[in-house]
């Protein structure tokens, strides 16, 4: 009896030793990096995680790791702003609802304030206490875009309702705003005009000009559209093609990528940087910055405003241009003085996968980080002088492709 | 003496091909009792020196057809009782009916487990790594087919909520589409959503094998890691079975089984289940206004959208025991199932009127004939679903967890505007041979080929493209088998599978394109002693994308067209052992290894929105991992289990799309799979309770399920507050009250399930229901004799 017992450890045993095993993680750990920087990481083989947020104490130098460390998003897409020094972790569902995480940071560690459900936005930004956000139709058949006011302080939503995409042309197609901006008291909204439908979602018969909506605040009510038929529409498709600058005036970009069935180019304007001037609800038409002849053969596909009239611009050679290409090549950029320098320092375009769009400036007129996503699988922070037009290499970042820069206090 | 083998081969063979040339065959008949006058199932009949054989039923029936006239030796063994010879003649044309008495074998009784070895623990000592439950044995209960299986080392079913919802089995590692399910054989892959493992009652099995990794030639099918086969057998002639429970959540199951057999072998076999839920129970969820977005962590709140309920009615009418069919059945599966969705992937996206409806339309024919010629035994199986499925979104509006909605103020629907209705129009036929060439030897032929052709449209977007385009789908497995077996010595089978599989997907004229795969393997088991089984087994399989995968199901799953085949190298080594001690201490143990190494790993992701599931590959998944699992019986009133199960996934893809460095994730162990698990179970029956010949049962269950990760364990921070989504620790207890009287004629069950209450997830954040208590009634009446 004995015996048997024994057979029947020795099987129960060699089961057991099965429980006992697990991965010997041969890569030295990266240790947690508290601090006032946030950076958004999609990891490799993302299985439903947007991106780990991870926070950073100094952009130029180190190595932060989403191995071991960062808070995860869900979703696939999250999209991300900072306003009230809180930040916004907003999540894109396409048809489906969205949501709003909120947090802010506590001893350089990130803690969740509030999460709910909304829909899926494609324009948010920062208007007084509040950040507003456009759900924006692309069905001929759906007239109407939503829009939502969270309020900052209580997270709460304020306000909501519906501007009529239809209406502002009158021209048979839709309006979809490419982004939306507050300038002095009114919310500006570039928008393109699209046929929605029948195959050409995104295309147009009105590829060249260029129009605003100007909606009060916060009551959005329509109040006109500015227009302008030397460049074609501002912005790009979840891209902010406006700024204003330190003395009221608004400059706007325009990439120059309108299409006729949402792939083939059909607009005959330049990519160019116009100009409303403060308080003017009109575009300036003595100024026109046309990059495509300044840079000798770039186009803008989007730029982050770092002060004193400075910009650093993603721009791509013409000949790359497309609806949805975003320049591998950074360039600096002075409105006023119409100059345009490409930054050194970079990595040649061919080793890069992409660079971020969500980039963090502290507005001193001369500094940015860019996030690069290399070919190789690695991934820097970039710092960027647009007083010498170069850029220098900072924190490298493990496990994923940068997606955002942020920061609050 | 290896001359004497293969001249004894030669005469058998000889026999067997004579035999086929007789005018007139005659045939045996008969029962066999116990001493003690009870019926003796399960034994083997065989005519001395010759291939003529069968194996009695429950009621000690059995019957053998085709027999050549002349004089023979009538073997009977069975275990637990001394081996039985009689001598006989047949005449030509003779029905020779025979009534048996074979005595106890008291000695043998105590070597072996006191319960008796039913047929679900005959085909545990076949060579595969398989295991096979008892569904009788739960009949009192008010379980479905996927909570019986749920209680298997190695299986692990996960469900996204109450009754009827959304269920993925997983199998040594192994989960989806990779483990296949079959009904006495037949692959249920077209049965829709009105028939599955979910809301079929336990009541309609008579026992459930599960197959883990190599899956034998006979189910003709592809799956990769495993398969289910769900045997209903032909249990009794002439019986009613009725029961009916009612439970929380306003819970409602019926199921009625009956069969009726004329002397002269016609049959009618009904089959009626229906189940009913409006899966109110109360969640914990992370909640907030649809009006203002006020946030509440951790709200207790009851679901309002996922009623839930199925009817089934499966008829068949035929012939059994007839000179040319053992059984010839013609029957139609009618049902209808109608479901509310209450959340989607997450339960952060709450629906309050998506619902859908899906039905089965099945005519099915079913011919089987064992010996057609002597030692050819053949089964033929065909049916086609004329069902439809249909996905309901027409509400514009989105909801809250406290049931608030708000219109979106355009044509949205709650997700997508949906009146989409479909027929997937799949057909299905089997064919199996199964030849005996002598006592130890036989080949086998099977061949499997189905059909899948999308039809749909939805009246609220006549004019979406994408119903428009051709989605079909043809595919065929053809398998060829030998089986060598010495009887309680040892047993080995080798295989051979070729499956082509044809897929038509868009309109242009490339569109279709022809895959075909070959594959094989092996098993073996030895018998050390009579107490002691090893097995080992190794399988080389594929298997093609289903329709399912490639097109989508309208639902929850997002087609994807270009998914490649999955390859997977699978080795098994079991061991099972019984022993006993004192006489009434009876134990017996099994204990299983496996080895998985899939190339092109088929798994399921979430999509871009995470709003459904994509099926995508992944270069490479090892899996290794056992399972074992004891039982132990003290006299016949007390028996315990326990299973346990520990698997490790471990992602071989060095390079992910994108990146041309190592993957940090490579050897990472595959994110949100169940890894380690068990089930321990005690039961109690008493005898004589109350009143002389009714049985009290007292049974109680204990589910434990360790906490896994969502997404890959390496990425991200474990800290408490950074909310790295884990799926946790599950406890759940169940217990069951049984009291039958009558001899079982009679049965009023209670049963209690998660006495504690616990929050109790299988998916991330997906709960399923608290606490809940039922009460099942049942009445069975069986006729046996012929």
């Amino acid at each position: 009896m004995k015996t048997k017992f024994t057979k029947a450890f020795v099987a129960l045993a060699f089961a057991a030793v099965f429980a006992s095993c697990s991965k010997s993680n041969d890569s030295e750990a990266v240790a947690n990096d508290p601090g006032n920087y946030i950076l958004a990481v999609t990891p490799v083989a993302s299985t439903g995680v947007a991106d780990y947020l991870l926070t950073a104490s100094d952009l130029e130098k180190g190595t932060v790791s989403i191995l071991g460390n960062g808070i995860e998003q869900d979703g696939t897409y999250r999209y991300y702003v900072t306003a009230n020094n809180k930040f916004f972790s907003m999540l894109y569902g396409q048809g489906n609802p969205g949501a709003v995480t909120t947090y802010n940071i506590t001893n350089g560690k990130l803690t969740k304030l509030s999460n709910f459900a909304s829909e899926t936005v494609q324009a948010f930004a920062p208007v007084n206490d509040d950040i507003l956000m456009l759900k924006i139709p692309r069905a001929i058949t759906n007239p109407l875009a939503n829009y939502y006011r969270v309020n900052t302080n209580s997270m709460l939503i304020a306000g909501e309702g519906t501007i009529n995409t239809q209406t502002i042309l009158n021209n048979g197609e839709t309006a979809f705003f490419s982004w939306i901006k507050q300038v002095g008291t009114k919310v500006y909204a570039p928008f393109f005009s699209i046929k929605a439908c029948c195959g050409a979602a995104f295309g147009t018969a009105n590829p060249d000009n260029a129009w605003i909506a100007v909606y009060s605040y916060p009551d959005m009510k329509f109040e006109k559209v500015i227009t302008d038929n030397r460049t074609s529409f501002i912005g790009r498709y979840f891209t902010d093609g406006l700024a204003v600058v330190e003395n009221g005036d608004t400059y706007a970009f325009s990439s120059s990528v309108a299409t006729s069935n949402g792939t083939i180019l059909n607009s005959t304007k330049p990519s160019s940087i116009t100009r409303l001037k403060a308080g003017v609800t009109e575009f300036d038409q003595t100024y026109l910055y046309n990059v495509e002849t300044k840079s000798n053969g770039y186009v803008i596909t989007n730029w982050t405003y770092v002060g004193g009239n400075n910009f650093v611009a993603n721009v791509s050679k013409k000949a790359d241009k497309g609806a949805y290409v975003v320049g591998n090549e950074l360039a600096i950029i002075n409105v006023v003085d119409q100059s345009f320098k490409l930054v050194t320092g970079l990595p040649i375009p061919a080793e890069i996968t992409n660079i971020t769009s969500n980039n963090y400036s502290p507005k001193d007129g001369k500094t940015a980080y860019y996030g690069l996503n290399l070919k190789n699988g690695t991934s820097y922070v970039y710092k960027i002088d647009a007083s010498n037009a170069t850029a220098t290499q900072g924190v490298k970042v493990e496990g994923g492709a940068l997606t955002a820069i942020q920061n609050i206090k | 003496m290896q001359f004497k083998q293969i001249l004894l081969l030669a005469i058998l063979c000889a026999n067997v091909f004579f035999a086929g040339a007789q005018t007139q065959s005659s045939s045996i008949s008969g029962s066999l009792r116990s001493n003690l006058g009870e019926p003796v199932h399960s034994a083997t009949i065989k005519l001395q020196n010759t291939s003529y054989g069968a194996v009695s039923d429950q009621n000690g029936q059995f019957t053998i057809n085709n027999v050549k006239p002349g004089n023979y030796i009538v073997l009977i063994k069975a275990i637990g009782f001394n081996d039985h010879k009689t001598e006989i003649k047949l005449a030509a044309g003779q029905n020779l009916k025979l009534s048996i008495k074979v005595t106890e074998n008291v000695e043998q009784m105590e070597t072996v487990n006191v319960l008796g070895r039913t047929v679900a623990q005959e085909t545990n000592r076949q060579a595969f790594n398989v295991t096979a439950i008892d569904a009788k044995k739960l009949y009192n209960s008010t379980l479905d087919i996927s909570g019986a299986l749920d209680r298997v080392a190695g299986i692990r079913v996960r469900e996204s909520g109450g009754v009827g919802s959304n269920f993925n089995l997983s199998l040594n590692g192994f989960s989806g589409n990779h483990v296949k399910y079959f009904i006495d054989g037949i692959p249920m892959d077209n049965f829709g959503t009105s028939f599955q493992i979910n809301n079929i009652p336990i009541n309609i099995a008579d026992r459930i094998e599960v197959y883990k990794g190599v899956v034998p030639m006979w189910l003709g099918s592809d799956a990769l890691g495993g398969a289910i086969n769900i045997v209903t057998g032909d249990r009794y002639r002439n019986y009613i079975d009725v029961s009916y429970s009612y439970g929380s959540f306003n819970t409602h199951r019926s199921v009625l089984n009956a069969a009726a057999t004329s002397k002269n072998g016609l049959t009618v076999q009904l089959n009626a289940f229906q189940n009913y839920s409006d899966n109110d129970y109360k969640v914990k969820v992370e909640a907030s206004d649809i009006y203002t977005g006020a946030f509440a962590p951790a709200a207790l709140l009851r679901r309002f959208n996922d009623k839930y309920h199925n009817e089934t009615v499966i008829a068949n009418v035929g012939v059994v025991d007839k000179s040319y069919a053992d059984k010839l059945l013609i029957g139609f599966t009618a049902g209808k199932n109608y479901k509310e969705i209450q959340t989607g992937a997450r339960m952060i996206q709450v629906f309050g009127a998506w619902h859908r409806k899906g039905t089965i339309l099945m005519p099915t024919l079913k011919y089987k004939k064992t010996n057609l010629i002597p030692g050819l035994d053949v089964t033929v199986n065909a049916n086609y679903n004329l069902g439809t499925e249909q996905n309901i979104d027409t509400v514009n509006a989105r909801y809250d967890w406290f049931g608030n909605s708000k219109p979106t103020g355009t044509n949205s629907g709650e997700r997508s505007r949906s009146m989409y209705k479909y027929k997937n129009n799949n057909g299905l036929a089997t064919a199996m041979f199964n030849y005996k060439i002598n006592e130890r030897q036989s080949v086998a032929l099977s061949n499997v080929f189905n059909t899948f052709n999308r039809k749909g449209s939805d009246e609220l977007n006549p004019t979406n493209n994408d119903y428009e385009t051709t989605k079909k789908n043809t595919k065929n497995v053809l398998g060829l088998g030998y089986n060598y077996d010495v009887k309680d010595r040892w047993s080995t089978t080798v295989f051979g599978k070729y499956i082509s599989q044809n897929n038509t997907i868009g309109n242009s004229a490339n569109a279709s394109s022809l895959t075909t795969k070959f594959g094989y393997g092996t098993a073996a088991t030895y018998f050390l002693n009579r107490n002691l089984q090893l097995k080992a087994s190794y399988e080389l399989t594929n298997r093609m994308p289903d329709a399912q995968e490639i097109f989508g199901d309208v639902e929850n799953q997002e087609g994807n067209p270009s998914l490649k085949p999955e390859k997977s190298n699978n080795i098994n080594l079991g061991a099972g052992y019984s022993f006993s001690f004192n006489k009434v201490n009876n134990f017996s143990i099994n204990a299983n290894a496996i080895y998985r190494h899939a190339d092109n790993f088929i798994y399921n992701r979430l999509n871009a929105n995470q709003s459904k599931l994509v099926a995508d590959n992944r270069d490479g998944v090892r899996t290794w991992g056992g399972d074992a699992e004891i039982r132990y019986s003290y006299k016949n009133w007390l028996t315990a289990g326990s299973t346990i199960t520990y698997q490790f996934l471990r992602n071989l893809q060095m390079y992910e799309p994108g990146y041309t460095s190592v993957s940090p994730l490579y050897k990472d162990q595959m994110p949100n799979i169940p890894y380690f698990f068990g089930n321990t179970d005690v039961s109690v029956t008493l005898k004589d309770v109350a009143r002389k010949g009714n049985t009290l049962n007292i049974g109680y269950n204990l589910l434990y399920v360790h906490a896994f990760w969502l997404y890959w364990p390496s990425l991200g921070s474990r800290a408490a507050g950074d909310e790295k989504r884990v799926v946790p620790q599950q406890f759940s207890h169940d217990m069951n009250f049984v009291y039958s009287m009558a001899g079982g004629r009679y049965n009023i069950g209670v049963e209690a399930k998660n006495i504690t209450n616990a929050f109790l997830y299988d998916n991330f954040s997906l709960q399923k229901p608290g606490r809940g208590f039922y009460l099942n009634l049942r009445y069975f009446i069986n006729k046996t004799t012929k």
